[in-house]
């Protein structure tokens, strides 16, 4: 008897299902098509950077520094050792400058001119080009002073850290349910360690999610450093003098005839690439981890 | 039919007092029915007006085991075997309060009958003697299964009515004799058909409590059924 | 004698509730509360959504100063001082006024430091002092047993039902003299529900409780006073069995018979 009733009853609906059905096909295929091709642009690149990259890739890129124009010898050294000496400082400055002000704008900056202001005002640092901080910094720092440096490029770099770490804070932050701020302060916890033993911990992965990607984003700048830490062919640790970079290195060597130059540049891209990798995944697995 | 094990202790405690204080009730009541028919038997008139005493201690535990059961509805929402076991007190309450009041009845007849009995005839009909003592067995026998949540014991002592019933018959029918052989013995007649009355009543009240039990232990209603039904539906759960 | 009477002479009070009045910004929550709280015993606040229970609740350990736009005018006296005018720390109030929450909230941290940071934040405690104290607070929320070989871990890993027992562990742990429950069991399952209005029912014996819940029959089995409001105002305020078997508003019986509107 059920066969006769569901007979009647789907010759009506099916006409608009169908309809309905060949509609979401032909969307799936859009959003594929679209999927597809934006991937097979990343993938294009990541492989190019890879093979090429690979390709200029030795233990001397690791222990040499750069070379002149035109020989076969040289490395990175100088390169990779500059970077990383003015990524980590950078970073080491700008966190605890970018984590504070994100909990005072989570915590205490929510509402009232000086937050709304400060927040404004973060926004648009978040969204400045590099290359306008770049200038800031040679205009402010190098120039007065009468020569590049690596204390410069730090400086400008932390300025693009600031930002980026003082947004994610304070979102992460915003996220905690104020059921739990309550809950602290229904035991009689005062604001701060409220702040510290409790909201602070919950969201620290999320904070520290931040930092990474803020490393990550500073760790491939270019522009800032062009103005103000410049480059330099030896190695160099001191930085009160120019010093040498992986981006700088790469710009002036990619747009130079000399082939070994170019091999040592795709060298450095590959190596700012899996850096840039590594960092990401970091941060997501972290992110993860947390839930 | 377990009482204890709800998750509040308290509950437990309070239905615990129910029970124990029901039973308190009826032990108090099957006393003064025992105290007043020794009375009747004796003529004793102070037996008599300690078993009308009695009747204030039966009223006050009536009033507070009913703001108890209000008590538990309003606060505990009881269900299924908690909701029969508040019904069927509520109910097995009334019928021990109005047994007492019937012994109650069957003192003060002692006491009227005293004055005007000057023969000591009444109080030898053997029949009254017989009926009292097994009206006050079955009353006897509800309480104990009301005690054990007994339901074939329950249905046991339904059965029992029907003696009482019979007996409280021919006690009349004695009684109706007495009076056309003798004018003058009518009113001692009439005082002792109360007590009979009364007995009869008693047996009628412990036949409720039986039922109310039965509806407790298995939940089935078991009024206007005749005593061969009732032992049936109690042997089927 | 009116009910307030009636129910403070039964048992002392601990706090009372003077011409309290609540507003957030302009709208006026709470108009001219007065009653009292009777201490160890657990008086319950009932009424329709939006009646202003949980508002009155959180004026008692002054919850409410966190957000600018919420203020309280009136007294809350207990021990003879008026709580919304104390020159006392509200930090050390909220240690003697207790809350738990209608969500379950443990700190991002272990079972056992849950416990303890409460306690640490006003008592010196050796570690096995601390100990002994994680210990007792979880034998008294009835939760000792299913944590005691898991201390260290953390507090989320609990179940609902545990996480909020947890809470009120952390509440206790800190020896208040008030504990507060916001509709403490709305976000768990009928077991747990059951299981913490069990340990409410133990509570009293040392804490004075009073507990907010939209479940008048929770309100029923728990408590020896009620409260009926709606709209910001207090209808009814007496016994439990007074109030579930004969109140003496319509208000409050049409509420409670479930002929609201």
């Amino acid at each position: 008897m059920s066969a006769v009733v569901n007979a009647g009853r789907s010759d009506y609906r099916l006409p608009m299902h169908r309809r309905r059905k060949v509609i979401n096909v032909i969307a799936l295929v859009l959003s594929l098509a679209a999927m597809t091709f934006g991937l097979v642009w990343l993938i294009w690149i990541l492989v190019e950077t890879f093979l090429l990259g690979v390709d200029g890739l030795r233990l001397a890129t690791f222990t040499q520094d750069t070379p002149p124009p035109n020989t076969d010898s040289g490395g990175l050294r100088n390169a990779i050792v500059g970077s990383l000496m003015m990524v980590s400082l950078a970073t080491l400055i700008g966190t605890p400058v970018g984590v504070l002000s994100g909990i005072y704008l989570a915590e205490y900056g929510q509402r009232g001119w000086f937050g709304e202001v400060t927040r404004f005002i973060n926004d648009i640092l978040l969204a400045a080009p590099s290359i306008v901080i770049g200038l800031f910094i040679y205009a402010v720092v190098v120039a007065p002073r009468g020569g590049f440096s690596g204390w410069s490029g730090v400086l400008a770099l932390a300025l693009i850290v600031v930002p980026v770490v003082v947004r994610t804070t304070e979102n992460m932050l915003a996220l905690i349910p104020n059921s739990l701020r309550e809950a602290a302060y229904a035991v009689g916890a005062s604001k701060y360690v409220m702040i510290k033993s409790v909201t602070l911990k919950a969201a620290i992965a999320g904070v520290i999610t931040g930092v990474l990607l803020a490393l990550a984003r500073i760790a491939g700048e270019t522009a800032p450093l062009l103005f103000t830490a410049l480059s330099n062919q030896f190695f160099s640790a001191d930085l009160s003098k120019p010093m040498a970079n992986l981006p700088v290195t790469i710009f002036k060597f990619a747009m130079s005839p000399f082939e070994n130059w170019q091999k040592l540049a795709w060298a450095g891209v590959f190596l700012i690439t899996l850096g840039v990798l590594v960092l990401n995944i970091l941060a997501r697995m972290l992110f993860h981890k947390k839930d | 039919m377990p009482i204890g094990d709800h998750s509040s202790r308290v509950y437990d405690q309070e239905l615990e007092n129910m029970r124990s204080r029901v039973l308190q009730m009826g032990g108090l009541v099957e006393s003064q029915i025992k105290v007043a028919l020794d009375a009747f038997d004796a003529g004793d008139v102070a037996a008599a007006e300690q078993a009308i005493a009695a009747d204030r201690r039966v009223n006050e535990l009536e009033l507070e085991l009913d703001k108890l059961v209000n008590h538990v509805i309003a606060r505990r929402q009881p269900t299924a075997g908690d909701l029969r076991m508040i019904m069927g007190v509520a109910k097995t309450i009334t019928d021990i309060e109005r047994s007492g009041d019937e012994a109650s009845k069957i003192a003060r007849a002692v006491i009227w009958l005293r004055d005007k009995d000057s023969s000591g005839r009444f109080n030898r009909i053997p029949d009254i003697r017989s009926s009292g003592e097994a009206a006050l067995t079955m009353f006897r026998h509800a309480l104990d299964a009301f005690a054990r949540m007994d339901a074939s014991a329950a249905a046991a002592t339904i059965r029992e009515d029907q003696a009482v019933d019979d007996r409280f018959r021919a006690i009349l029918r004695q009684l109706v004799t007495y009076m056309m052989e003798d004018p003058r013995s009518i009113t001692p007649s009439i005082d002792t058909v109360w007590i009979a009355k009364a007995i009869e009543r008693i047996g009628d009240h412990a036949k409720n409590i039986a039922e109310h039990v039965i509806f407790i232990a298995q939940g089935e209603d078991v009024r206007h059924s005749s005593p061969e039904e009732v032992e049936r539906t109690v042997a089927r759960n | 004698m009116n009910s307030e009477t009636a129910a403070a002479t039964k048992a002392r009070t601990k706090m009372t509730v003077r011409d309290l009045n609540f507003y957030y910004g302009k709208f006026h929550a709470l108009k001219s509360i007065n009653l009292d709280i009777a201490e160890k015993q657990v008086t319950a606040f009932i009424g329709p959504s939006g009646c202003g229970k949980s508002t009155l609740l959180r004026t008692f350990n002054r919850m409410f100063e966190l957000y600018p736009d919420q203020r309280a005018q009136g007294a809350i006296e207990m021990d003879g001082d008026n709580l919304l005018t104390t020159k006392e720390d509200v930090a050390l109030l909220r240690a003697k006024i207790g809350m738990v929450f209608q969500k379950p909230t443990p700190f991002p941290m272990s079972i056992y430091d849950n416990i303890a940071f409460g306690v640490k934040l006003f008592e010196r405690l050796s570690r096995s002092e601390m100990d002994d104290r994680v210990e007792w607070a979880l034998r008294k929320a009835a939760l000792w047993n299913e944590a005691k070989d898991k201390l260290g871990q953390n507090g989320t890993s609990l179940s609902g039902g545990q996480q909020q027992r947890l809470c009120i562990a952390r509440g206790i742990a800190v020896k208040p003299e008030v504990i507060l429950f916001d509709e403490p069991c709305s976000a768990l399952d009928p077991i747990s529900t059951a299981k913490i209005e069990e340990l409410i029912e133990e509570l009293k014996a040392d804490y004075t409780v009073a507990i907010v819940t939209h479940n008048m029959q929770q309100a029923a089995r728990v408590s020896d006073y009620t409260a009926y409001m709606y709209l910001g105002e207090l209808i009814e305020f007496g016994e439990t069995d007074q109030i579930f078997i004969k109140p003496k508003r319509k208000e409050t019986e049409d509420y409670i018979t479930g002929r609201f509107g």
